[in-house]
């Protein structure tokens, strides 16, 4: 392997943020820090996104990897050993350098620094220990750190990264440990989890003291994430839910993400993915993070043993609704908080409105609107004052289908949003409907 | 109908709400205008508003007492926003907040408190997203200049962000569209100040110090996207285009 010497930082960041970008996770929230007088930068509760690349995803962190060398060679990366691409590394100046000075003119929230393994796990830790140092004492940069614990790395030189940074992440990449065997031979999931248990360790033990000790940093602040491939393996949206929920629970993870497989390596054993990347189904997955995380349901609600896979043409809170529409109507000027949240069409903001709302006079369809719920899902599972917003047959049919319409657009949209079509009257919804039976046996037979 | 004419400040239209108040017409006959808005009324009969300290110190103590803080936060937001009516939305919302008391601002039923929540709303989407796309560049001198042209009158809103976070650099930030400024001393004060048509907008135009990091910035960002995702509407989206004449990646 060669690392081109002299490089212009330019191209080097070319290569190591084209390398870094299918890192899914660019978040800078969790930590809430003030400025230092002297100093640059602050840390924000909610994070704050500076720009949105031509992905649609947004850029809140100079994401980029030390360097792309590696010595591993999992199927699935662009970075593997045997792959012929362009090498490169900084130097932590470098990296510092580019982070304060993009910093200064808002472009950037703060660093997220990854890396190929170079050489060993324990000196690529210690080169990003450098590199944090370096920015947070030489260059008393106070903005957001974001950065991977390299699995294998000495505990020791994890633990004095993490008192610098503000959240570190390791990639559990495939959910099962078959996955990870077939793919990414060289590393093993005992050997992930070992420092993702190391960080929740030191993140809780940092909440046991009861006086911050002025001028030391506390560890993790923002706790931590990881991050998984779907559609790379066969493996199914209950395996990939089940997992993230006992990460969640097991490893009290602040995020796990999600990231569509891309084909970037011609390998037998990876997927062809003619459709491209899977975007609908990561879309899904989000969809039942977000009900996990903040609407209180768990992934047996969800998705099942026996239906594995998220409905195409619902989203995962209309899907759920629909198979228990025995609890519904619900009345909006009675229903406690938790029973409003399962509501197609209410979120956490136009719940608490209406918690908030009802207190002065009782609400009515027209104020819902008003307070952002969407009318369109859940008129159908709602009632105002006993009456329904217009009559509909409490059947789960019959809502599924009125329903469906408004989804299978928004679905398509994802999968296809390339392409263009021109609207008509025989619009059939973008789908394609079976050929009859007739038409089928005339192409076998040749007669048209 | 007696129309109030007041200046499109938060003083201003405070002082406003106090003459509509105690002019003894009634609140059904009185309405409020910020002046110079262009529309004329035919069978109006319209006052001007005597700006004086006290009347918008009581206004905004009974503000305080009796609908609380958060609220009165609202209404100086609703104050920065870009909407002709206003200053008459602001007083129809206090009859019913100082009235109402602390909860007033959560009864998104009431057509005057939605009226309100609103225009607090986008005004506050709105100072956001300028925290978030606002693009410094540095000038002669080390000293880092932003212009922007945002909807609403939301400069104001940013400056304790950047104040906190680059309290050691001396900044400007222009509000192109008011002709109005923010500027910052390294380890000193922030004042707001209205600059006029002339040489210094004329200046804004030209390129900076150290264009290598705005180049380096815009290499980031294109390799940074991934090929096979692109997604034009998804980015528009979140970016809406009117940002983009202002943000170093896009020019």
């Amino acid at each position: 392997m060669w690392i081109q010497e002299n490089m212009e930082l330019n191209e080097k960041l070319e290569i190591l943020a084209d390398a870094a970008k299918y890192d899914v996770s660019c978040t800078s929230s969790g930590s809430e820090r003030r400025g230092k007088p002297g100093q640059l930068g602050n840390a924000v509760k909610a994070g704050i996104c500076h720009s949105f690349s031509a992905d649609g995803r947004c850029i809140s962190l100079l994401k980029i990897l030390f360097t792309n060398q590696c010595v591993y060679d999992c199927r699935y990366c662009i970075n593997r050993r045997s792959n012929d691409v362009r090498r490169a590394a900084f130097t932590p100046e470098e990296v510092c350098r580019l982070t304060v000075e993009f910093y200064r003119r808002n472009y950037i929230e703060g660093l997220f620094l990854s890396s190929g393994v170079l050489e060993s796990p324990d000196h690529t830790m210690d080169l990003l220990f450098q590199t944090l140092w370096k920015l947070r004492c030489e260059y008393g940069f106070n903005g957001y750190i974001h950065v991977k614990a390299i699995p294998g790395a000495d505990p020791e030189l994890i633990r004095m990264t993490g008192l610098l940074a503000d959240r570190m992440s390791v990639n559990l990449e495939l959910p099962t440990s078959e996955g990870l065997r077939m793919l990414a031979p060289s590393k093993s999931r005992s050997r992930i989890l070992a420092p993702m248990r190391q960080i929740q360790r030191g993140i809780a033990a940092g909440k046991q003291e009861i006086v911050p000790r002025k001028g030391f940093r506390s560890f993790v602040p923002a706790g931590q994430s990881t991050q998984m491939i779907v559609g790379a393996t066969r493996d199914s949206d209950f395996q990939l839910l089940a997992v993230a929920e006992a990460l969640y629970r097991n490893y009290e993870m602040k995020r796990v993400f999600y990231s569509a497989f891309v084909r970037v390596n011609d390998d037998s054993l990876l997927p062809a993915l003619p459709g491209g990347p899977p975007l609908l189904r990561e879309h899904r997955l989000y969809q039942a993070d977000w009900l996990m995380r903040f609407y209180g349901f768990r992934a047996d609600e969800l998705l099942t043993e026996d239906r594995p896979n998220f409905n195409l043409f619902l989203d995962p809170k209309c899907d759920w609704a629909l198979r228990n529409m025995n609890r519904f109507p619900i009345e909006v000027n009675t229903a406690d908080y938790a029973e409003l949240l399962r509501v197609p069409g209410i979120g956490v903001r136009s719940a608490r409105r209406i918690i908030a709302a009802r207190r002065g006079s009782r609400l009515d369809f027209p104020d819902l609107k008003k307070m952002g719920v969407v009318l369109k899902r859940a008129a159908f599972f709602l009632t105002c004052g006993g009456r329904m917003m217009y009559p509909v047959r409490m059947d789960a049919d019959a809502v599924a289908a009125r329903l469906v319409g408004e989804e299978q657009r928004r679905a398509w949209d994802i999968e296809h949003r390339d392409a263009y079509r021109q609207m008509s009257m025989f619009d059939d919804g973008f789908l394609n409907p079976a050929p009859a039976p007739e038409d089928a046996g005339s192409v076998l037979s040749g007669q048209m | 109908m007696t129309v109030f004419v007041c200046r499109d400040t938060f003083e201003g239209i405070l002082c406003g709400v106090y003459d509509g108040w105690t002019s003894g017409l009634g609140h059904d006959n009185v309405c409020l205008e910020i002046e110079d808005t262009g529309n004329v009324r035919m069978f109006a009969d319209y006052r001007r508003v005597e700006e004086e300290d006290w009347k918008f110190l009581r206004v905004e103590e009974a503000v305080i007492r009796r609908a609380g803080r958060k609220t009165c936060g609202m209404v100086y937001r609703a104050s920065l926003s870009r909407e002709e009516e206003k200053a008459d939305r602001i007083y129809r919302f206090l009859i019913y907040a100082l009235s109402a008391g602390r909860d007033a601002a959560e009864r998104l039923q009431i057509p005057a408190v939605n009226a309100v929540f609103q225009m607090n709303r986008s005004v506050e989407n709105e100072a956001n997203r300028l925290i978030e796309f606002l693009r410094f560049r540095q000038i002669a001198g080390g000293a880092l200049l932003a212009v922007a042209a945002p909807k609403n009158d939301v400069i104001a809103l940013t400056v304790p962000h950047f104040v906190d976070r680059m309290n050691a650099e001396n900044w400007i930030i222009c509000d192109k569209n008011r002709r109005k400024a923010a500027v910052h001393r390294s380890m000193g004060s922030t004042v707001t100040v209205h600059i006029p048509d002339g040489a210094f907008w004329e200046k804004l135009a030209e390129p900076g110090d150290q264009q290598e990091f705005e180049e380096l910035w815009k290499t980031f960002c294109r390799s940074i996207a991934i090929g096979q995702r692109t997604n034009p509407r998804c980015q528009m989206n979140h970016l809406p285009l009117r940002y983009r004449p202002y943000m170093t990646e896009f020019t």
